[in-house]
């Protein structure tokens, strides 16, 4: 039996070694990947006129934007007409990917082994410069310098993919953060205009409280969404557009946290621990009367509020902070997803990948994206008359708006973004002060 | 007993398959773990090796050590009161009472309802604003204690632990299973020597499924420092990080993109676990050893 | 064994104390019941609610009962493909995994050899390794030996992943089967197969029953390594299907529950036939002693 179990155990250490080996050797690969990504970059990369490859070419897309997302339908008959138009040349094979945070652990894990998806959509968690360092991206600037194709989108826009001279991902979605009010709500409380500055602002939070009302509906369970863009548009009020420049160590960060804090004393009692879904909840129900998330959830106020809450919904400009370095008009924002692909070593494949995403990218068929589910794109757009008033609203501050800065987690490293749920917890629990909340966050990202 | 020439064969043929899944699916991720929590590694760019500065990383962090005492907290109030509770209920349902077998159906429902709809009845029940727990103290005019349960620094553990531990059909079962296989003629005999109810279940039952009970606890002090799930889906380890685990924790450095320290934790939690795990079996052996 | 105690049968302490212990009894049953129930009738209820309703107040009754969750939930592409997806998958590696922890359960608990504990350990600390961080190993693993998006990728990953439990439960259950049966089975010229097949086996099925609902149950649970492994539909599971009324922005709770409502079913049905198999199992007669 000795030795038996002795060969057994051997066998299994044999294996353990030698396939320790492979996964080892992808944290110990040290050896410059970046360099490895140039070379395998394909050698002829424009393919501006045919595209015509040996033979069919298939593209794996884990593709978040199916199942019940705003947009799905839309999208989904944009891949069709795709794989109709290059039927026999190219086709996108789609992956369902509706959990939007088991869609993100498995792009990670797959870049992590090393085998980055032909394309995919990533957001701010992703930090491109990471994603650039892996090697596995391609390289779109051959195909969008002094394009037809970069001349599609907003300025800027490109200038945000690009790293260390490479852009390494397409902006796709983009997103500005306007606040919607509960006129009712507001109304009922002596108020017909949405206050201009955060001093007027806490006093008709005063009004609202009086009558029973929430007026912000916050939360500090999964990323903090609502409160984490309060912050944002604190943060531009007091410390301007260059706020994110000195890092944490502005003191508009520490100003901005005291103004959240003080938000806080107007919020619900489930706050603490609450997800998007109950803030959503308190202001489709009328309990909560002032309310901001990004334009795709504009339709759902009439869709899905009571008391023909669609109607009653209206845009504001973000209060200005007496004081402050920041300008009346400027916006948080984000963009929401960027389009990249894996590097590809074969030519006709990364043709197909640049012809699908040029394809996906063509203004009639984002208006058409926009139109039905509320999105905002990178690439622009013409305004369309049939968007509901909010979003009109809020494309037309977007246009004049001095300045859109990314909001706090886009601007901060990943590690301080998923930090700020619990620090925000300790400040609004009272354990730490609007200092002491700053040096948590600092203390995450180190 | 110990085994012959022809037993050894065979026992090498039948532990094979199972060794050779191990190895693959445990062994050797193991290690890749083990290797991954020696590097700083993004999970994208070149990783460089530190050696175990990771471990000594994780374990200045206060969150890190709040998570371990939690998971130790888990593991006790599971093998504690968690499986007693199973193995009262499970002598209970063994005397066959009227309707025991609905009862044994519904007790393990939970564990077949998916968590995420678990976790939403409780963050729902434990909710400030609409909750039933508040409702109720609201009707009996306690409202002075109504408070968002799940949100508050000192009560937020507690209630993770109160509403999770009555779901014991995993572990009711187990005993269950053990138990329907001792003989009847004992309890006849015992009754007939006069012994009440619950004697023959302290004297008899009990005793008949002392292993199944050390699986049990062992299993319950896994889970308990395995918790996740529930946590992550009720309060993702808030308010502010007070009802974190050690799960938890790795999985929120993955998201942070920092794999070695991930990887230190899991390192780190099976250490623990492996002592956990030698320490009850221990404690069974000296208790066996003190009978004998 | 039993303690011998002689007592007056049924006087009038007695008495009382088995008429509070009845009522004690009864209490504990019907509170834990409704405790487990609770959580399917408030999903069953809050599958008919609309979420606005729900998040309004979780605890009341639908002002409309909407039928259009169920119909939502019918019309994901392919939920009943998944379910049967699952139902193969958690069903074969069910199989795989109790015959293979059995057969390793039968030589650790009924053999002594050096090295016994030893492997034991290894496999009890093998319940402890936490399943997230291994995302990059299996990735890499299921993608090298060609299993990526396949039934038998997800069967062989469960079919391992579950070991290390079904063993310690199997074990647990064999540990207390008595020596003597074996013995004269043994003596009777039984061989090491005959053993395993013709006594241990047929006596711990209560053990073999307890570590398959276990198993199956983990099977048809798991959703992270599903998501991971898997990309086409053909293969997909029911926890892909009911995670598809979740996206970016937002969850359609109700749907998602009237999708948890229709997959529940055939676990619950199966939980009960598994569970009659026990009973039946029980009169098979005296196994300890």
């Amino acid at each position: 039996m000795k030795k038996i179990l002795a060969l057994i155990l051997a066998l299994a250490l044999a294996v353990t070694a030698f396939a320790c080996a492979a996964p080892a050797a992808a944290p110990a690969a040290t050896e410059a990947p970046v360099e490895a990504a140039a070379t395998e970059a394909p050698a002829e990369p424009v393919v501006e006129e045919g595209f015509n490859p040996a033979s069919e070419v298939t593209l794996n897309f884990p593709c978040i934007w199916v199942g019940t997302d705003s947009k799905a339908a839309v999208f989904g008959e944009m891949v069709t007409a795709f794989n109709t138009e290059y039927a026999g040349r190219a086709k996108v094979v789609i992956e369902e990917q509706t959990d939007y945070q088991a869609y993100r652990d498995k792009i990670r894990t797959m870049l992590s082994a090393g085998q980055a998806p032909d394309l995919f959509s990533v957001d701010g968690t992703f930090k491109l410069a990471d994603l650039a360092g892996s090697g596995k991206l391609m390289d779109f600037t051959p195909y969008l310098t002094d394009s037809d194709w970069s001349a599609l989108y907003n300025d800027g826009a490109l200038a945000d993919a690009t790293v260390d001279g490479k852009i390494i991902a397409i902006p796709f979605e983009s997103a500005v953060f306007g606040i919607y009010y509960n006129t009712e709500l507001l109304a009922n409380a002596g108020y017909t205009e949405f206050p201009k500055t955060y001093d007027e602002l806490f006093t008709m939070a005063d009004a609202l409280k009086a009558q029973g009302v929430i007026a912000f509906p916050l939360m500090t369970g999964e990323n903090a969404w609502s409160s984490m863009l309060w912050y944002s548009q604190i943060l531009l009020a007091i410390g301007g557009p260059d706020v994110y420049k000195n890092g944490l160590d502005d003191p508009a960060f520490v100003q901005a946290a005291e103004v959240l804090k003080k938000m806080f004393d107007y919020t619900s009692s489930d706050a603490v621990g609450a997800g998007a879904a109950v803030v959503n909840g308190h202001f489709l129900n009328f309990e909560a009367a002032v309310y901001t998330n990004g334009p795709w959830f504009l339709p759902r106020f009439a869709k899905e509020g009571i008391n023909d809450l669609g109607t009653k919904v209206k845009f504001a400009l973000p209060p200005e902070y007496v004081g402050g370095k920041g300008t009346y008009g400027g916006l948080a924002g984000t963009v929401q997803a960027y389009l990249c692909a894996g590097v590809q070593t074969d030519a006709d494949k990364a043709a197909a990948v640049v012809e699908f995403y040029k394809f996906i990218n063509q203004p009639e068929w984002l208006y058409k994206l926009a139109e039905s589910s509320g999105a905002m794109f990178a690439v622009k757009l013409e305004s369309n008359t049939n968007d509901i008033q909010v979003k009109q609203d809020l494309l037309a501050a977007a246009n004049s708006a001095p300045y859109i800065v990314k909001h706090f987690n886009d601007s901060m490293p990943t590690a301080i973004g998923n930090a700020l749920p619990a620090a925000l917890d300790e400040l609004v629990l009272g354990t730490v002060d609007a200092q002491g909340f700053v040096d948590l966050l600092k203390a995450a990202g180190q | 007993m110990k085994p012959t020439k022809k037993d050894r064969l065979g026992m090498a043929l039948f532990m094979t398959p199972a060794l050779v899944l191990f190895v693959l699916f445990f062994l050797i991720p193991v290690c890749y773990v083990l290797i991954v929590s020696l590097f700083q590694w993004n999970g994208m760019s070149a990783a460089s090796f530190v050696g175990v500065k990771n471990y000594f990383t994780i374990w200045k962090d206060p969150v890190f050590r709040r998570s371990v005492l939690n998971n130790v907290i888990w593991a006790l109030v599971a093998a504690c009161v968690q499986v007693p509770l199973s193995v009262l209920m499970a002598l209970i349902l063994n005397r066959k009472p009227r309707g025991w077998k609905f009862f044994r159906t519904v007790y393990f429902f939970p564990q077949v309802i998916s968590g995420i709809a678990l976790a939403m009845l409780w963050s729902a029940m434990y909710n400030s604003e609409y909750g039933l727990i508040n409702g109720f103290l609201h009707l009996i005019g306690k409202g002075e204690l109504a408070i968002n349960w799940l949100g508050t620094l000192n009560t937020a553990l507690p209630a993770l632990l109160i509403y999770w531990v009555f779901y014991i059909g995993y572990y009711m079962v187990i005993v269950m299973s053990d138990l329907s296989g001792v003989d009847r003629d004992f309890y006849e005999a015992a009754e007939i020597d006069g012994a009440s109810k619950i004697q023959q279940a302290w004297f008899i039952s009990l005793p008949m499924v002392k292993s199944s009970i050390l699986t049990c606890m062992t299993l319950a002090a896994v889970m308990g420092l395995r918790q996740f799930e529930q946590v992550y889906l009720l309060t993702n380890g808030g308010p502010a990080n007070r009802t974190s685990t050690m799960v938890l924790y790795l999985y929120k450095q993955i998201q942070n993109t920092r794999y070695g320290p991930a990887n230190a934790a899991s390192v780190m939690l099976i250490c623990v676990g492996v002592i956990v795990i030698l320490g009850i079996r221990a404690l069974f052996q000296i208790e066996r050893k003190r009978r004998k | 064994m039993t303690k011998q105690k002689h007592a007056t049968y049924l006087n009038r302490g007695d008495a009382l104390k088995a008429g509070l212990g009845g009522i004690l009894k009864w209490i504990l049953l019907i509170y834990f019941a409704l405790y487990t129930l609770f959580p399917l009738i408030w999903l069953f209820i809050s599958s008919f609610k609309t979420n606005t309703e729900l998040f309004a107040d979780p605890f009341s009754l639908p002002a409309v009962w909407q039928i259009s969750n169920y119909i939502n939930a019918l019309k994901v592409s392919g939920l009943i493909k998944m379910m049967g997806n699952s139902i193969l998958i958690g069903g074969l590696s069910t199989v795989l995994n109790v015959l293979c922890a059995s057969m390793l359960a039968y030589c650790l608990s009924r053999f002594r050899f050096r090295g016994r504990e030893t492997i034991f350990t290894f496999f009890a600390a093998g319940i402890l390794v936490p399943l997230n961080a291994l995302m990059v190993p299996y990735f890499v693993i299921i993608s090298k030996i060609g299993l990526y998006d396949t039934h038998a990728g997800l069967i062989l990953l469960y079919s391992a992943i579950g070991i290390p439990m079904s063993t310690f439960i199997i074990r647990g259950l064999m540990d207390s089967l008595s020596r003597e049966i074996e013995e004269a089975a043994y003596i009777d010229g039984c061989g090491f197969f005959g053993r395993y097949f013709r006594i241990i086996l047929p006596l711990s099925r209560n053990g073999l029953v307890t570590a398959a609902t276990f198993q199956f149950l983990t099977c048809w649970n798991e959703f992270v390594f599903a998501n991971l492994l898997t990309s086409s539909q053909n293969v997909r599971t029911i926890q892909l299907g009911i995670r598809y009324f979740t996206n970016q922005f937002s969850t359609d709770f109700v749907s998602m529950y009237a999708a948890i409502v229709i997959s529940i079913v055939p676990s619950i049905v199966g939980y009960m036939i598994f569970q009659k198999q026990i009973v039946s199992g029980l009169t098979s007669g005296a196994v300890k002693g």
